[in-house]
């Protein structure tokens, strides 16, 4: 069983594949290494498709199911692209007491686009993530897991407008 | 013992925490990091350092606070299989960011105290089970285990000691759940992280079915201060059964949020006042949570309470993880609460009925509450819906779950009926 | 032994016991989802909560081993409560849609909501819908109704292997999920609707027909396979609705084979009543006409009979009683696979049980395709490979089985005698050996490695050896399971309690039948070869289809048609197409009989359903035939016929007059002096040929029944395979092909597949290419 559906399938590269190797001796078995893998895979084609996900079982010999059980899982696997620029607003304890949502409201207003979607120019995608171990800083955002902690509606918008006229290049 | 000036003692896991640049290996060992390695590798037993883990009397700091010597005399020895130790570094539940400042500002301390535990215990491989979104802290854990690696503190044959010892860092991918000690199992084994129940316990049957001890950051890295200064130095650290120091993440309405490092016995008072700088509004809490969004809530009354393990147990809490969340007198409740029903919802990992459907239950009763939308006959149902989640389950997410509503509705009755009158209207 | 309290009751259970398990052992009810005593526990559903003295929370009872003075109580205030939520739980966003649900009336949800729920759910928020997915021909999915309990997913993981069903997502998400546009590849499918405690998952074929109360329950044993399942047949009014596993009986699942045949009881391929050739075609009659018709067939004439071995102990002998008072002189053929008649030293059958199997040290699978032959034993071993117990296998093709085999080795069948010359030369040298060693090695001149496996195996306590077609039709069959015999003495596996010695046999009582009919049994090829040459003037056929199943079609092919054919049985198959006369015989479900197993197990059915048409018992019917014929009818009723079986196996008698079943088995037989060596082997042809059996295919019942064939059609491989190396030695190429055999020269489409063995000719049996399932050597030539 090999997918054969998509017409230029993702392969890890020679590189990659004597990195994963290596990153499976780590481990008493293969499938440890699988969410590592994902997340190479992520990096490597942008999201996790199922051909990428059946390539990625290949790899590591395991089943499709068991890759797709841990990539609906975890909630940063991405069956689906997303902008390059990720904008994840925690919204949690720590963050609401100290104005997070005030704060992703005029974010989605800048952006001119609602919570969980991309903008059309597919520059940036902003979410509402549960707590980011960061509460002492509140209220958090990250950018492409960057943290930004004591974020502001003024630093967030200068971050925006600084993307916006850099032409996007992350 | 207790020390008369609690502020005498120094910090033990934050003790580097402000040396610039610790995160190296050279200038952590400038300041005495991997210092007594040599000693407890070449001249302690497993079973001395076990012994004096015990005498310090050291509680687990992930949130359950079980004692952590005790924990480690339940691995058998001699199973013909290999033991594994994992460091919990998921730091998931709301209001928790301690081991965050561990990992990224003293990551040595971290490893010297890995290192200690796995030769105590006969471990081989070691693994640093970190948050997903800690990339950046996975990376300088990385760039530290790489250097010690180099310096023969990891790998094979220790310092010469004849004691080998690989560490990984393994990244968790975005799931509160995985903090609980089966579940975080499950998640480094390759699948999604649904804990186990037990028995049959992770000490003898864990990490692929092999004796694996489940250890928090902060724990970890207290160890090599008890080895170094000695378990009963420790144990004279804090009050009685609840011994040493203990990181509080303090979050919420507070003017100086952060993490503070303080004996246990300290009051809840002390450390927002003292600390924190107290209050942003007013001068007495609405809410204090202790121990992380998943403890009961204390209120005004219980400002004076002990930061320790028995003294919130006596108030009606938990000292869990020692998460505090302040909330003044400008909080809303509901809004509050409905946002961590909209947590615990999103979080739970769906196979127990009670957490699977009570959490998504709750969370939307607590949408409509808050929209207005409520009515009398919900606080019911609310109430039973949490009562029968809590201690029905295979882990206790849901009795984290449980917790904010039944404290709202113990102690807010009044502000959350005026809820449903004020939005009927 | 544990003693606890049970609601106050002392109750002793063995260690380790999970408090339900104790609960259930003494009659203690308590309600549970997840729970399913073949599977690994989930306790998830939380149903079974109970209190344990002193314990400050409930505990789930599924999980919580007992121990030593636990005081437990079932039934109180508080546990009543939990249950009641738990419920609510559950009810919150299922659709209540009991009414058009196949599962109302045997839904557990159902009843605990009777039983344990609130009259009224308080739920008043939206409600979540779930997309369904596929899960192949017997299984249809409405996921909405699913109550998260895993049990599918741990059965589709621990019992078919596949693993295909999983786990999606998380919180009040989660959802119960196969892979998109891939049907669920398990023989054991139509379990799955039987486990879902609830209507997620529900039997396809019989959806939207029928409902629980309807059904009248008659208890059977399947005779689709030797391992001879006990069956449940649910019918409404006389029509099978389904066909279910018996409860606490040795197997819990069913195979989809013998699950799903029951679409053929009622086929238009079944002989409702005599009928005679009248100008070329049968046509409907009455029994005295067609009587009369087989008598001017049969009358003084010399006769061969061929038979099925699925028949019951009684009607077996009933058919042997009419061949003494008849045709004293006739052979008789009943097994269609085997091509050396010689007696073996060990015949067909099992000298262990499938529990004893599951347990050995080793099991090693000599040249079967398990999966599909016995799917139920095959699952036994699946279980034992999770309890990390080896199972290692030799064979012409890397046969699916959907787990890990610990040693495997791929060989021809011409390999056989150099492996197990090679295992005995290993034993010997470790001071294992057996009298006949010198003689049997001298005969083969080769050795090959896979002989290491079962060498590595035999020196183990306990050592099964599956020994299965691939050896059991080779040419030389009796010298290969001589050489087997004599290994297995040489390691001392031939005492009486650590025999390991398992021939698999063709069919369903087969065990039974070298005691009745080893004195005058002959080849089916054989029988037909004297046929051909004009030695046999009349064939009788009963309930066997030799055109249509076993290694000698085209040998049948060659007389059907031109010897005068009374067919008797229950299905017309290829074989209908040439019977001068036909008479019915009632079907297995139809009748009252015994049946012996592979293992010697023995089932007394006495609840038939009823028969469709005119066909009456076999028995009857062959004393009816002895009778027209002008002989002595030697029974008149079954106990005077059992009277006669009993005397050839006086085991059975007692059962009979007990009812207990379970105290006897039947032992295969043994042939002490059954010593031969090896023959040289003839080479004129390069390659040997193998044929494959499909459960979905082989037997006139599978192919009469629509379900099976449809699912037949999933499973189908190419018709003919070779392994690339042996087209690549021959320089060709996959294609139009020529295949030489001593058939002659035909044309076929060759595939290639890695895992058959190179040098072997892999043939779908019932295929296009069923027709070589006659040979066992041949070679391949460029097309055209
Ligand atoms: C839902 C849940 C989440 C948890 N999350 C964490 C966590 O993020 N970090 C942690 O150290 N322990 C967490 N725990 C506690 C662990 O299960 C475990 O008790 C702890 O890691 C043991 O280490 P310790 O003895 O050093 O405290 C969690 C427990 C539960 C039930
Ligand atoms: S209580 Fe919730 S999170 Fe914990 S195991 Fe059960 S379903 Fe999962
Ligand atoms: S049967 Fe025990 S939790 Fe389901």
């Amino acid at each position: 069983m090999s997918a054969q559906l998509n017409a230029t399938p993702h392969r890890f590269s020679e590189a990659r594949l004597a990195e994963i190797a290596e990153l499976v001796k780590r481990y008493p078995s293969a499938q440890s290494a699988l969410m590592p893998v994902l997340y190479m895979a992520q990096e490597d084609f942008g999201y996790l498709s199922m051909d990428v996900q059946q390539h990625v079982a290949d790899v590591l010999n395991l089943r499709l199911m068991q890759v797709r059980e841990v990539v609906t899982f975890y909630t940063m696997f991405r069956e689906q692209p997303c902008g390059s620029y990720l904008l994840e607003v925690c919204t949690s304890s720590g963050c609401m007491l100290n104005g997070a949502y005030e704060l992703v409201t005029h974010m989605a207003d800048t952006l001119g686009i609602k919570i969980g979607e991309t903008t059309p120019d597919g520059l940036f995608t902003l979410t509402e993530v549960e707590c980011a171990g960061a509460c002492g800083g509140a209220p958090v955002v990250q950018v492409n897991n960057v943290y930004h902690e004591k974020a502001t509606p003024e630093s967030m918008d200068a971050l925006i407008t600084q993307v916006r006229a850099s032409g996007g290049g992350k | 013992m207790i020390p008369s000036d609690p502020k005498q003692v120094k910090q033990i896991c934050f003790d580097r925490i402000n040396i610039p640049d610790v995160h190296t290996l050279a200038v952590a060992r400038k300041h005495g990091a991997y210092e007594f390695l040599p000693t407890v590798l070449a001249e302690f037993t497993a079973a001395k350092i076990i012994d004096e883990v015990k005498v310090s009397g050291l509680r687990g700091r992930g949130g359950a606070g079980f004692p952590t010597g005790l924990k480690w005399s339940f691995v058998p020895r001699n199973t013909g299989k290999p033991t594994y130790l994992l460091c919990n570094a998921d730091e998931g539940e709301p209001g928790t960011f301690k081991d965050r400042d561990i990992m990224r500002f003293d990551p040595h301390l971290l490893i010297e105290g890995m290192i200690m535990a796995g030769f105590a215990l006969g471990v081989r491989d070691a693994y640093i089970y970190i948050r997903g979104e800690f990339v950046h802290e996975a990376n300088v854990l990385n760039a530290a285990i790489k250097e010690a690696y180099a310096a023969n503190l990891l790998g094979e044959n220790i310092l010469g000691s004849g004691y080998s010892m690989e560490l990984t860092v393994h990244r968790g991918a975005g799931a509160y759940v995985c903090g609980e000690e089966t579940a975080l199992i499950e998640s480094l084994e390759g699948k999604p992280g649904r804990p186990r129940f037990k028995p049959p316990f992770p000490a003898v049957e864990g990490f692929y079915r092999c004796p694996t001890v489940v250890n928090n950051v902060e724990t970890l890295a207290t160890v090599p201060a008890i080895l170094k200064h000695g378990g009963a130095w420790h144990a004279a650290i804090g009050v009685p059964n609840n011994t040493g120091c203990k990181i509080f993440s303090v979050s919420g309405h507070v003017n100086k949020p952060g993490n503070y490092e303080v004996p246990m016995g300290t009051s809840l008072k002390t450390l927002i006042e003292d600390y924190c700088g107290g209050l942003q509004h007013g001068s007495v809490p609405k809410v204090v949570i202790p121990g992380g969004s998943s403890t009961p809530w204390l209120t005004a009354e219980h400002y004076n309470t002990p930061l320790t393990y028995d003294g919130m147990i006596k108030a009606g809490s938990m000292l869990g993880s020692g998460a505090v969340i302040v909330l003044d007198e400008t909080a809303d409740v509901v809004s509050f609460t409905r946002r961590l029903a909209h947590f615990y919802a999103h979080e739970s990992c769906g196979q127990c009925t009670p957490c699977r459907e009570g959490t998504g239950w709750l969370e939307r009763i607590m949408d409509r509450i808050e929209a207005g939308q409520g009515c009398e006959g919900d606080l019911r149902v609310l109430k039973d819906a949490s009562t029968h989640m809590a201690g029905r389950t295979i882990c206790a997410l849901a009795d984290g779950a449980a917790a904010p509503i039944l404290s709202m509705l113990k102690h807010f009755p009044e502000e959350v009926r005026a809820y449903l009158a004020e939005n009927a209207a | 032994m544990t003693s606890l309290l049970i609601n106050d009751q002392e109750v002793e259970v063995t260690p380790g016991t999970s408090i339900l398990e104790a609960c259930r052992q003494h009659g203690v009810d308590v309600p549970y989802f997840c729970y399913h005593p073949e599977l690994s526990v989930a306790a998830n559903c939380r149903m079974c909560l109970v209190e344990v003295e002193g314990w400050g929370k409930p505990a789930a009872s599924c999980c919580t081993p007992v121990s030593e003075g636990m005081k437990v109580k079932t039934q109180t205030e508080s546990l009543k409560k939990d249950r009641k939520m738990v419920m609510e739980y559950l009810l919150i966003h299922h659709p209540l849609d009991c009414p058009v649900c196949d599962q109302g009336g045997g839904c557990k949800l159902q009843d605990y909501a009777l039983t344990h729920g609130a009259s009224k759910g308080r739920y008043a928020e939206h409600k979540r819908a779930v997309v369904n997915y596929e899960l192949g021909p017997f299984v249809n999915t409405c996921m909405t109704r699913c109550i998260h309990c895993t049990r599918c997913v741990r059965f589709a993981d621990e019992v078919a292997g596949t693993g295909d069903i999983g786990v999606l997502n998380r919180s009040d998400h989660m959802t119960i999920a196969g892979i998109v546009e891939e049907a669920l590849e398990s023989e054991l499918s139509g379990n799955l609707p039987d486990i879902c405690p609830v209507g997620a998952l529900l039997d396809k074929p019989s959806l939207d027909v029928s409902r629980p109360w309807e059904m009248t329950h008659h208890k059977g044993t399947c005779t689709q396979c030797p391992n001879g399942c006990d069956i449940n047949i649910e019918s409404r009014g006389d029509e099978v609705m389904r066909i279910r596993p018996v409860e606490n009986s040795p197997e819990p699942w069913l195979c989809d084979r013998g699950r799903y045949v029951y679409d053929a009881f009622r086929s238009d391929a079944r002989i409702l009543e005599p009928r005679v050739r009248r100008d070329g075609a049968l046509a409907a009659t009455g029994w005295d006409e067609a009587f009369e018709q087989a008598v001017a067939l049969l009358k003084g004439k010399r006769v061969g009979i061929v038979f099925s071995p699925d028949w019951s102990v009684e009607a077996h002998a009933s058919i042997r009683l009419m061949r003494d008072a008849l045709f004293p002189d006739a052979k008789v053929a009943y097994d269609l696979h085997r091509r050396d008649l010689r007696p073996f030293a060990f015949e067909e059958g099992f000298s262990m049980t499938t529990a004893q199997i599951e347990a050995a040290d080793q099991v090693v699978v000599l040249g079967s395709d398990l999966r599909q032959r016995l799917p139920l034993l095959m699952q036994r071993l699946r279980k034992r490979g999770r309890a990390g117990k080896p199972v290692a296998r030799i064979g012409a093709m890397n046969y699916r089985t959907n787990m890990t085999i610990s040693s495997d080795a791929i060989i021809r069948p011409r390999d056989w005698p150099a492996v197990i010359a090679r295992a005995m030369e290993q034993v010997r040298v470790l001071g294992k050996t057996a009298a006949g060693f010198d003689a049997w090695l001298a005969a083969v001149p080769e050795r090959h490695e896979a002989g290491k496996i079962l060498a590595d195996a035999l020196m183990a306590d306990s050592c099964a050896l599956l020994v299965g077609e691939e050896i059991r039709s080779h040419d030389d069959a009796a010298a290969l399971i001589y050489g087997i015999d004599l290994l297995m003495r040489a390691c001392g596996h031939a005492e009486k309690d650590s025999d390991g010695r398992n021939l698999i046999p063709e069919g369903m009582n087969t065990q039974s039948l070298a005691a009745s009919f080893g004195d005058v049994r002959i080849s089916a090829g054989e029988l037909f070869a004297q046929a051909g040459a004009g030695a046999l003037d009349a064939l009788v056929v009963i309930g066997s289809d030799p055109m249509g199943d076993g290694l000698f079609p085209s040998a049948a092919a060659a007389v059907l048609g031109k010897v005068p054919l009374v067919q008797i049985g229950s299905i017309s198959g290829r074989t209908g197409e040439f019977a001068d006369v036909q008479l019915p015989a009632s079907a297995y479900p139809e009748n009252e009989g015994t049946f012996v197993n592979m293992e010697g197990r023995i089932r007394v059915a006495t609840n038939p359903i009823r028969s469709l048409g005119q066909e009456r018992p076999l028995w009857k019917v062959m004393m009816r035939l002895i009778q027209v014929m002008g002989g002595e009818v030697p029974v008149v009723s079954m106990d005077e016929l059992r009277a006669v079986v009993a005397g050839r196996m006086p085991e059975l008698a007692g059962i009979w007059a007990s009812g207990e079943t379970d105290s006897v088995m039947v032992r295969p037989a043994r042939n002490r002096d059954a010593a031969c060596v090896p023959r040289k082997q003839d080479q004129a042809f390069a390659l040997d040929v193998v044929s494959r059996y499909s459960m979905y295919r082989e037997g006139m019942w599978a192919r009469a029944s629509g379900l099976l064939s449809e699912a037949a059609d999933l499973h189908a491989l190419d018709d003919v395979l070779v392994h690339p190396d042996t087209l690549a030695s021959a320089g060709l190429a996959a294609g139009e092909l020529t295949v030489r055999s001593f058939l002659g020269e035909k044309v076929f489409h060759v595939g290639v597949r890695e895992d058959v063995s190179p040098g072997v000719l892999f043939i779908a049996r019932r295929g296009v290419a069923g027709e070589l399932s006659d040979v066992s050597a041949a070679s391949l030539s460029g097309g055209k």
